[in-house]
């Protein structure tokens, strides 16, 4: 008797990501028919909208772009760490305390001219964030504490702060008893690409382009990728690891910082306690879709943000927002798992041979 | 267990092994790394399926298609890793994977206890398994299968983890378990256990059995050593002599610990002259590993001085002896060696990278040309050189991997078991380049299970026993038994 099982190829297929995700995509749409019928909507109707709201004009891609920049960040930041296999969970607080620390330096720069109040508060941004992830990256790199959870637990003393900040210290008198911050000043707004498109996006794609070309091109990215590959195998080419794990994860947390400080002074132009908008964990999937490959978050944080504009818009056509939350849900699991393919295809094998054959 | 084969892709693990072992005894089956010990206990306690060959059990035929197979017909295996949980106490251990559906904790708590009592392992059934230490732990693991009524217990080298007064220890709870009636295969190399241990013995050699129930009582130590290295077909010519030069490797009152912390070389001395081979024989778990690790800069020492070349290298970290002039083959040659999930020109510039860089930049051109010499003056075959190395075969991972070491024009290398688990033309290649490195003048310090290689190829063969190294032989000249005694442990003056 005969059964598939799954087996490894020996290189994964070449150039079969981008196709992967488009066939992903594909079954996914088709699922989502099934989906958007059975909860009594016309899938077209709904499909069009999704993809006219999210790439369909200017407008759209303004949108989606903008999305895009935090979720590419936090991306990058996941898959910086990652590559050298550590798990930076963090990157939601960092991107809080990047935000705080980049309204900081607008406050107490008020008066400033715009774009040097602008490049000090994305530069405080990125200290914020890595201080955040310093503590982390001391305690892994000198007694081995897992960052996993040292990050992932640092996100609520941030939320924390950002909460009592709000709530007192910086709490805009003029919010009628809502937990805001002031609103930033023109000067420390971002100024806009084209219609509300920021000039974020054009910063998060260089950084992301920078780290692409880092990782891939010096020496420094090829002892990450030897260290990530084998710690052993790095001690015996004399990488120190300590130091490799310090600067990874500091820098992990000022890129997520560095989020923060955008989202602030591109989109949000204020503190709320939203600020970090579920993007520091969302940076998670965008990271492990682009398979840890810095020079791929850029694309799949495009795509992840289109569907999570597309999927908001939806909304306002009468699907529930837990429909909608499954089709985005669907059409990136259909991504993630049309990709297992690249790495491992299916075979006919004869059956009593479980666990040699794979 | 009769002619047993199981194959692996690109290895054979066992190739005709036969096990018979008597009820009532203690059997050790003793074999160097790789061959194939673990693989025909693991075909025994149903892990593996055999390829060929019958596995019979108080004379009726069995299939295991799982351990839990192999342990209702009375067999328990305890690995070398551990499979506990550490934040459950010893009785939640012992009954974890039950078949029992209502379990009540004192009850198992009590029989937990009176089996401990009863064969001397003492151990509080209520601590959790976080605070034990790793004798202790082995002690829930024996008392896993033996309270699941395992006739048959299969330890899988249970002292390797152990300080010597464990051992002892673990001895005599074998022995009380043999006088129970049951039976106890013991895995090890450590040939003073077998003798102090067990009643007979089963030696295995390349997957093959090659002595089968021995009394122990009748053969010395000296003998099972012989028969545990054996003797692989001569591939390579013995080399011309030739004089050799001034030293260039000076190892002065090494000491370091082992991954336990235990002192792993005492205060060993050792001088390996330009153009000159010097072969390290012993029983594998002597030293050896260590010492080839502290010599390359990966292994603190607590002890001692290291001269390379005229050069004190003793504090110096391992690409700072590489730019020296030493020369590296570590023994675990993927995950040390090589990093599994690079490209082939990644790996290959491991060593030398910091050379081909321009400001932070590395030079793409440099790096592939660098690795494109390698490959053809080292005949490694591999489609392309951005491929990850994950493709390349055993022994072509290997002539990298020398192939990158020499490539540094080294005045010392140092090899660690270059060719094991090679096939016949991988073991060739590698003790070619040796002999080549040896007539351009470089020093060579070969460590080596088979003895063969080590009399073909060194100049000088020394016996590393606990740590220190405990006769030197002339391989001219030298006796097999004789070497074979000294691994043993027993001092002689050659």
């Amino acid at each position: 008797m005969k059964r598939l099982v799954l087996a490894r190829r020996e290189q994964p297929l070449r150039g079969g990501q981008p196709l992967s995700f488009l066939i992903g995509l594909v079954l996914a749409l088709l699922v989502g028919i099934f989906l958007l019928i059975a909860s009594g909507h016309n899938p077209f109707e709904i499909y069009e909208r999704l993809f006219n709201s999210s790439v369909g004009d200017a407008n759209a891609w303004a949108k989606t772009l903008n999305r895009a920049v935090p979720l590419g960040l936090a991306g990058l930041a996941v898959a910086v760490a990652g590559s050298m296999g550590l798990w930076n969970i963090g990157a939601e607080g960092q991107i809080l305390a990047g935000a705080m620390m980049a309204a900081w330096i607008a406050q107490i720069g008020e008066g400033l001219a715009s774009p040097l109040l602008i490049s000090l508060m994305l530069l405080a941004s990125i200290c914020g964030g890595a201080l955040l992830a310093s503590g982390p990256a001391i305690a892994r790199a000198q007694i081995g504490v897992n960052e996993i959870i040292t990050t992932l637990m640092l996100n609520e003393v941030a939320l924390r702060l950002l909460q009592w900040l709000i709530h007192g210290p910086w709490k805009d008198p003029e919010s009628r008893g809502f937990p805001l911050a002031p609103l930033l000043s023109e000067e420390a707004r971002l100024p806009k690409l084209f219609g509300r498109a920021h000039w974020g996006v054009v910063i998060a794609f260089l950084v992301i382009a920078l780290f692409g070309f880092v990782v891939s091109r010096t020496a420094w990215g090829y002892e990450l990728k030897v260290a990530g590959s084998s710690g052993a195998t790095a001690r015996y080419a004399g990488i120190s690891l300590k130091r490799k794990i310090m600067t990874v994860m500091i820098l992990s947390g000022g890129i997520a910082g560095l989020a923060g400080g955008i989202e602030l002074s591109g989109t949000s132009d204020r503190i709320v306690e939203g600020i970090s908008g579920g993007y520091g964990f969302a940076g998670i999937i965008v990271a492990a879709l682009a398979l840890m490959k810095p020079s791929g978050v850029a694309a799949v944080a495009v795509i992840f943000g289109a569907v999570q504009v597309g999927g908001l818009s939806i909304q306002t056509l009468g699907v529930s927002s837990s429909v909608s939350t499954i089709l985005q849900a669907l059409i990136l699991f259909g991504a993630i798992g049309a990709g297992v393919f690249n790495r491992y295809t299916l075979k006919r094998v004869k059956r009593d041979v479980r666990g040699e054959s794979l | 267990m009769i002619d047993i084969w199981k194959r692996f892709p690109g290895v054979i693990a066992n190739a005709g092994a036969t096990l018979n072992v008597e009820r009532g005894t203690i059997h050790a089956v003793l074999g160097e790394n790789g061959a194939g010990k673990s693989t025909l206990m693991n075909i025994l306690s149903g892990v593996y399926r055999p390829d060929e060959g019958e596995v019979l059990v108080n004379g009726e035929q069995c299939w295991f298609n799982s351990p839990a197979d192999a342990l209702t017909s009375g067999i328990g295996m305890v690995h070398q890793e551990f499979r506990l949980v550490p934040s459950f106490t010893v009785a939640e251990n012992i009954v974890l994977g039950a078949s029992e559906k209502i379990i009540k904790r004192s009850a198992i708590e009590r029989e937990v206890g009176e089996i401990a009592h009863q064969f001397g392992l003492a151990i509080d059934p209520t601590r959790p398994v976080w605070q034990l230490s790793m004798g202790e732990r082995q002690r829930v693991e024996i008392l896993k299968t033996l309270w699941r009524k395992a006739q048959i217990l299969i330890l899988d080298e249970p002292t390797a983890v152990l300080t010597p007064a464990e051992a002892d220890e673990l001895g005599k709870v074998l022995g009380r378990m043999a006088e129970d009636g049951r039976t106890v295969i013991f895995i090890s190399h450590k040939l003073h256990e077998v003798t102090a241990f067990c009643d007979e013995a089963t030696v295995l050699r390349g997957g093959k059995t090659v002595a089968s129930s021995l009394k122990v009582k009748d053969v010395n130590e000296g003998d099972l050593a012989g028969l545990m290295v054996g003797s692989s077909p001569i591939i390579s010519e013995r080399p011309p002599s030739q004089t050799p030069g001034e030293e260039m490797l000076a190892i002065r009152g090494l000491g370091t610990l082992d991954d336990r912390f235990l002192p792993a070389v005492k205060n060993l001395n050792l001088s390996v002259k330009s153009g000159e081979i010097v072969g390290i024989a012993g029983v594998s778990g002597n030293g050896q590993r260590e010492m080839a690790q502290a010599i390359a800069g990966l292994r603190p020492i607590t002890s001692g001085k290291i001269v390379i070349a005229d050069k004190d290298l003793t504090r110096a970290p391992p690409s700072e002896r590489f730019t020296a002039g030493l020369g590296y083959v570590p023994e675990d040659r993927l995950g040390v060696g090589l990093a599994p999930r690079l490209t082939v020109t990644e790996n290959a510039i491991l060593r030398n990278y910091r050379n081909l860089r321009k400001r932070m930049l590395l030079v793409a051109e440099q790096a592939s040309e660098y690795c494109k010499n390698i490959i053809e003056q080292f005949g490694v075959r591999t489609g392309s050189i951005d491929d990850p190395i994950a493709g390349l075969s055993g022994g072509n991972l290997q002539r990298l991997l020398v192939g990158r070491e020499l490539s540094g024009d080294p005045k010392v290398v140092v090899a660690a078991q270059p060719t094991r688990g090679l096939d016949v033309q991988g073991v060739k290649a590698i003790q070619d380049l040796l002999i080549a490195e040896r007539a351009e003048g470089v020093a060579v310090l070969l460590i080596s299970e088979d003895l063969d290689e080590l009399l073909t190829l060194s100049d000088r063969l020394l016996v590393m026993h606990e740590g220190e190294i405990v006769s030197e032989f002339d391989p001219a000249t030298a006796q097999r038994h004789e070497i074979g005694a000294a691994m043993a442990g027993k001092k002689s003056i050659a």
